[in-house]
């Protein structure tokens, strides 16, 4: 239902594009026409070129967010373990938390040039903190009962993390892992945009900076098309279905 | 044999914003293995809190409690609590995985085959072996407490306590719980701690009633109920001992 909707609205909205235009108002330069820009799409996919940088991207993304979403649980654990390390992990996170991972970018150009470290170096920084503060607000907040039954029946140390605190936690884990994928893919388009300017190369938003270079118009929409799509796959396919099989089937939604 | 599980003279003391507040003052008991005791007292006098303390859960200034001689320090699998709250079946699990986790945790049954064999033979003493592939969240609050007993004595602990598990239902769910609760406690021989503020709970299941005096929690008054199984709560002996609780527990009208 809510898919058909989307369907049709987008529809609409392409067609409202279309509309524009066809009537001349803007030069194709400025606006090209949808029809140019699913041509340039097609074009460029052919060429292999938007693929390319489609992967490059998604490549680093994943490993940064792997390398972030495994220190942000290791911070966790540490700071539910040890008394010391849940004061020292809150100032870390009250310092970096707020601060947005391309304000960085100047320092991090500056340590370690313009290569593909820096990016990567971006994204954990944009990804890390946001899911080790959700986990940890999650452990945190675990409702007492669960682990009372858990001491109860014999669960302890490492066993009691596996199979009560991170899955009573989940709603708070999966919601984290939302926001630091969200920002560290609009972080990695933004450094790879500024990269671009600064004469490295790779990725879309790479990709993008680069088109604007040669005026092609259309194919800058082409990638932001992808761009979106990325964006919903991961939203609506992954996040979703992640829900579906855990916190939903679990009844520990609000809904 | 009358020693299996001993209280003696606890005392606890809550610190709140560096005001005392004593909750348990010098309680004492004892009861034989296979008996159920049941704590009476108003919301509030310490009855949940002196459950806690017997089951390990909460630090006492003075006392010990001791089961077959040894003291107990923290909650151990070999006193299993059942708690009021409907959630503490692990809402992600199915009602199978819950009772198979702490047999899993315990290393009980020789394999996984056996432990879902102990596992579903307990759904079936509970009455819940057709619910076994359903969570928690989809099945009523009678059902999750009694899901919760069952994985509780599927541990064949040797001490069931049990904090008002059956408080929050209506009436007639409550009565039938009360009667299953008997049913199991008679096939299985598990001694049950049993806190409740309801008179007639009380005295359905009790062999012992302690009755409990507020703020500080005293022992007020020792009970024993020798009426017959099945207990009729309409005889003259069950209205004769409600009206004697009754006029213990202070009730201002």
């Amino acid at each position: 239902m809510m898919k058909n909707k989307k369907l049709f609205w987008s529809f609409l909205i392409i067609l409202f594009w279309q509309v524009i235009s066809m009537s001349g108002t803007f030069s194709s330069l400025i606006l090209p026409s949808p029809y140019m820009v699913i041509k340039a799409f097609l074009e460029s996919i052919m060429r292999g070129e938007l693929l390319n940088e489609t992967m490059y991207s998604l490549i680093i993304i994943l490993e940064g967010l792997f390398i972030g979403t495994f220190f942000a649980f290791l911070l966790a654990l540490a700071s539910i373990r040890y008394k010391i390390m849940e004061d020292f992990v809150e100032t870390l996170i009250a310092i970096a938390h707020p601060l947005p991972g391309i304000a960085l970018l100047p320092l991090i150009i500056l340590w370690f040039g313009t290569g593909r470290t820096s990016v990567v170096f971006v994204i954990i920084h944009s990804a890390l903190w946001p899911i080790l503060l959700n986990t940890t607000t999650g452990f945190r907040t675990i409702p007492r009962i669960f682990t009372d039954v858990g001491h109860n029946l014999g669960v302890r140390g490492i066993h009691l993390i596996s199979t009560i605190y991170i899955p009573a936690s989940m709603p708070f884990i999966i919601s984290g892992l939302r926001i630091g994928w969200a920002r560290a893919w609009r972080a990695l388009i933004s450094a790879e945009m500024i990269f671009g300017a600064v004469g490295g190369k790779g990725g879309l938003g790479w990709y993008i900076f680069k088109q604007r270079v040669f005026m092609d118009t259309a194919g800058m929409f082409a990638a932001l098309i992808i761009i979106v799509i990325i964006g919903m796959l991961v939203e609506d396919l992954l996040f979703e279905r992640l829900e579906a099989n855990t916190i939903e089937k679990w009844g520990m939604t609000v809904k | 044999m009358n020693d299996f599980l001993k209280a003696v003279s606890i005392s606890k003391t809550y610190l709140n914003e560096n005001k005392k507040l004593k909750v348990l003052e010098d309680i004492s008991f004892s009861i034989g293995k296979g008996e159920i005791l049941c704590i009476l007292g108003a919301s509030g006098c310490g009855k949940s809190t002196l459950l806690r303390v017997i089951g390990g859960f909460e630090r006492i200034d003075k006392g010990e409690i001791l089961i077959c001689g040894n003291k107990v320090l923290k909650p151990s699998a070999d006193m299993v609590m059942i708690f009021q709250d409907y959630n503490q079946l692990f809402p992600w699990m199915t009602v199978l995985e819950n009772v198979l986790f702490p047999l899993k945790v315990n290393k009980i049954g020789a394999s996984a085959m056996q432990r879902i064999e102990i596992s579903i033979e307990y759904l079936k003493l509970v009455g819940l072996e057709d619910f076994k592939n359903y969570y928690p969240h989809q099945l009523s609050g009678g059902m999750k407490q009694r899901a919760a007993i069952a994985r509780g004595l599927a541990l064949k602990p040797s001490v069931l306590l049990m904090d008002e598990p059956f408080g929050s239902l209506d009436a007639i769910t409550r009565s039938n719980l009360q009667n299953e609760l008997l049913d199991i406690w008679r096939k299985t021989e598990v001694t049950i701690v049993f806190v409740t503020h309801d008179i007639n709970e009380a005295l359905a299941l009790g062999d012992n009633i302690i009755v409990m005096d507020k703020t500080p929690g005293r022992i007020k008054e020792r009970i024993k109920n020798f009426q017959e199984r099945p207990r009729n709560r309409r005889s003259d002996e069950f209205l004769d001992l409600y009206e004697k609780i009754y006029s213990m527990l202070d009730v201002q009208i």
